[in-house]
């Protein structure tokens, strides 16, 4: 069993509406699943899916390498999760609410309770109920809920929401943690790509329904495009140049006075020489990448087109 | 089973409900001891004409009263629980669903039921050893009559606490605690109102029909729980 979860055209429609269409996933064993997209795009729904609190309606999800049935729930011990905001029994006591969980859960190691609020570093409220809780600290608690039965697969829905940056760099290093000694599978969802990007290893994104695009991490990195960004006022000379003298084919004139050259075999010394020699006036010439956001930004923004070369024809 | 049912009582703090309970014992032997004194043999129109009557009206209190707190619990155990969105954590758990609302209903049931039969003997207790010092109420109480009582009881414990499920068929669709609690109290007045020594409770056959309504109501409105979507 190398995947934890995958899914096969997994949707879910409200009456006319379908909020999930063909969502085809796959979260290898012991990976961080970064699933990105903007609020509303279906994140959550599809959690809820994974945990069997929302019914697909169309598609097939596998957990553990087994197929899911409708009504079967042993699966979901091995399933620790939050899901959109945190919820307890507010008159109980963190340890209580905790207790409980383990009670349902069946898993009966008492001692990882106090493992576990330790690991989210939720100390000192042993007699507090847990409706006196900040929401900073309910969240801690969330996530010490999540993990204290040892599951192997964690379904965190916006786990940071509400953490202050303490809070958020301590729950980074937990989950890597999580991943790295207990081998657990996350699933962690963000509207935020600096938060995915700093933790994933593979990303999936998600708008209004669709699985956009899913990719590795580091396959990411490597494929990121540099390119050089020449500006200038004459931007006909400049490209008549580029194709002409220098026999580049891969740029692109991305404005009126701007030139984006992909072609990284040419040296940037060796650009700005040919450009001066023939006369193109520069205001100015840079080597750039491609953040990772912005490449986000355009496959939301190019919906279908989202995977057209990034290259050439001025 | 009796698992979730432990687990449903650890969650609810029951110690809370045992003293509303006492405190509502109380209240109805107070009720009572006052119309007892006041309005006793020597008024025009006495409440009690004979102590097998005193017991009557005792049930019927004592009905009327847990059908009221047993809304009180269903709201706090189910309606709250949907309400507080904690219900979705609790179908996450690898625990039948059915199982878990069943646990649920199963705690009311037995509840009300518990304080019917356990108020009905205290306060029948009470309020006879009372008679028996003040002699307001005179006449011989049959053994018969008091085996028969018990049977009565019994049977009126078995159909209030289905009856007490039915509110949920009224606040359920709408999450709402005061309307469980409203239709409680909406059943209770029509059933166990006393116009003139007569209420529909006393007719066993409808407060056992309206439990079977009560509880076959309850299990179609969870009937497909393990198949629906839960948040």
């Amino acid at each position: 069993m190398t995947n934890t979860i995958r899914t096969r055209m997994l949707s879910k429609s409200y009456k006319s509406t379908e909020t999930v269409s063909n969502v085809d996933i796959t979260v290898k064993r012991g990976e961080i699943y970064g699933f990105l997209g903007p609020n509303g795009a279906g994140k959550s729904t599809v959690m809820k899916m994974l945990l069997g609190l929302v019914r697909p309606t169309g598609g097939e999800i596998e957990l553990f390498g087994e197929k899911l049935m409708p009504g079967s729930n042993e699966h979901l011990k091995r399933i620790g999760h939050l899901i959109e905001t945190p919820v307890f029994y507010e008159r109980l006591t963190a340890a209580q609410n905790l207790d409980l969980h383990a009670e349902y859960m069946g898993y009966h190691n008492k001692e990882a309770i106090g493992e576990a609020l330790r690991m989210v570093q939720l100390i000192g409220v042993d007699n507090k109920p847990v409706k006196e809780f900040s929401l900073g600290m309910k969240q801690r608690l969330a996530i010490a809920r999540a993990i204290c039965t040892r599951p192997e697969l964690l379904l965190l829905d916006e786990p940071i929401n509400g953490l202050d940056p303490e809070g958020i760099q301590l729950m980074r290093s937990l989950f890597r943690r999580l991943r790295d000694e207990w081998g657990i599978s996350i699933l962690i969802s963000s509207h935020l790509l600096s938060e995915i990007e700093q933790i994933a290893d593979t990303i999936g994104v998600i708008d209004r329904g669709h699985l956009i695009r899913e990719v590795s991490l580091d396959e990411l990195r490597a494929s990121r495009t540099d390119y050089v960004e020449i500006a200038t006022p004459n931007a006909a000379l400049a490209a008549f140049v580029l194709t002409e003298k220098l026999g580049i084919e891969r740029f692109k004139q991305t404005g009126e006075r701007v030139l984006r050259v992909y072609d990284m075999n040419v040296s940037q010394e060796t650009l700005s020489k040919t450009l001066i020699l023939n006369d193109v006036p520069i205001e100015s010439i840079n080597r750039r990448h491609h953040s990772l956001e912005e490449y986000f930004f355009d496959m939301i923004k190019g919906g279908d087109n989202h995977d057209a070369p990034r290259q050439a024809g001025a | 089973m009796m698992h979730l049912v432990k687990l449903e009582l650890k969650k609810a703090s029951l110690r809370g409900y045992v003293y509303g309970a006492l405190i509502a014992y109380a209240a109805i032997a107070a009720f009572l001891l006052l119309l007892y004194f006041f309005e006793g043999s020597e008024s025009s129109s006495p409440a009690f004409r004979n102590q097998l009557e005193i017991l009557t009206v005792v049930n019927t209190m004592v009905c009327a009263t847990f059908i009221i707190y047993a809304s009180a619990l269903l709201s706090k155990l189910i309606i709250g629980e949907f309400k507080d969105k904690t219900m979705s954590l609790l179908f996450a758990y690898p625990v039948s669903r059915k199982q878990l609302i069943f646990a649920k209903l199963s705690i009311v049931f037995a509840w009300c039921f518990a304080n019917i039969v356990l108020g009905n003997l205290l306060l029948d207790a009470l309020l006879l050893t009372v008679n028996s010092y003040a002699g307001q109420v005179g006449g011989e109480l049959a053994t018969s009559d008091l085996l028969r009582h018990v049977g009565f009881v019994l049977l009126q414990g078995v159909g209030a606490a289905g009856m007490s499920l039915l509110p949920l068929l009224v606040g359920l669709p709408r999450r709402s605690v005061a309307a469980t609690i409203v239709a409680s109290i909406f059943i209770v007045s029509i059933v166990n109102s006393n116009n003139g020594g007569f209420s529909l409770s006393s007719i066993v056959a409808i407060p056992l029909s309206l439990a079977a309504i009560g509880i076959l109501g309850s299990y179609l409105s969870f009937r497909n729980i393990d198949r629906a979507d839960a948040a």
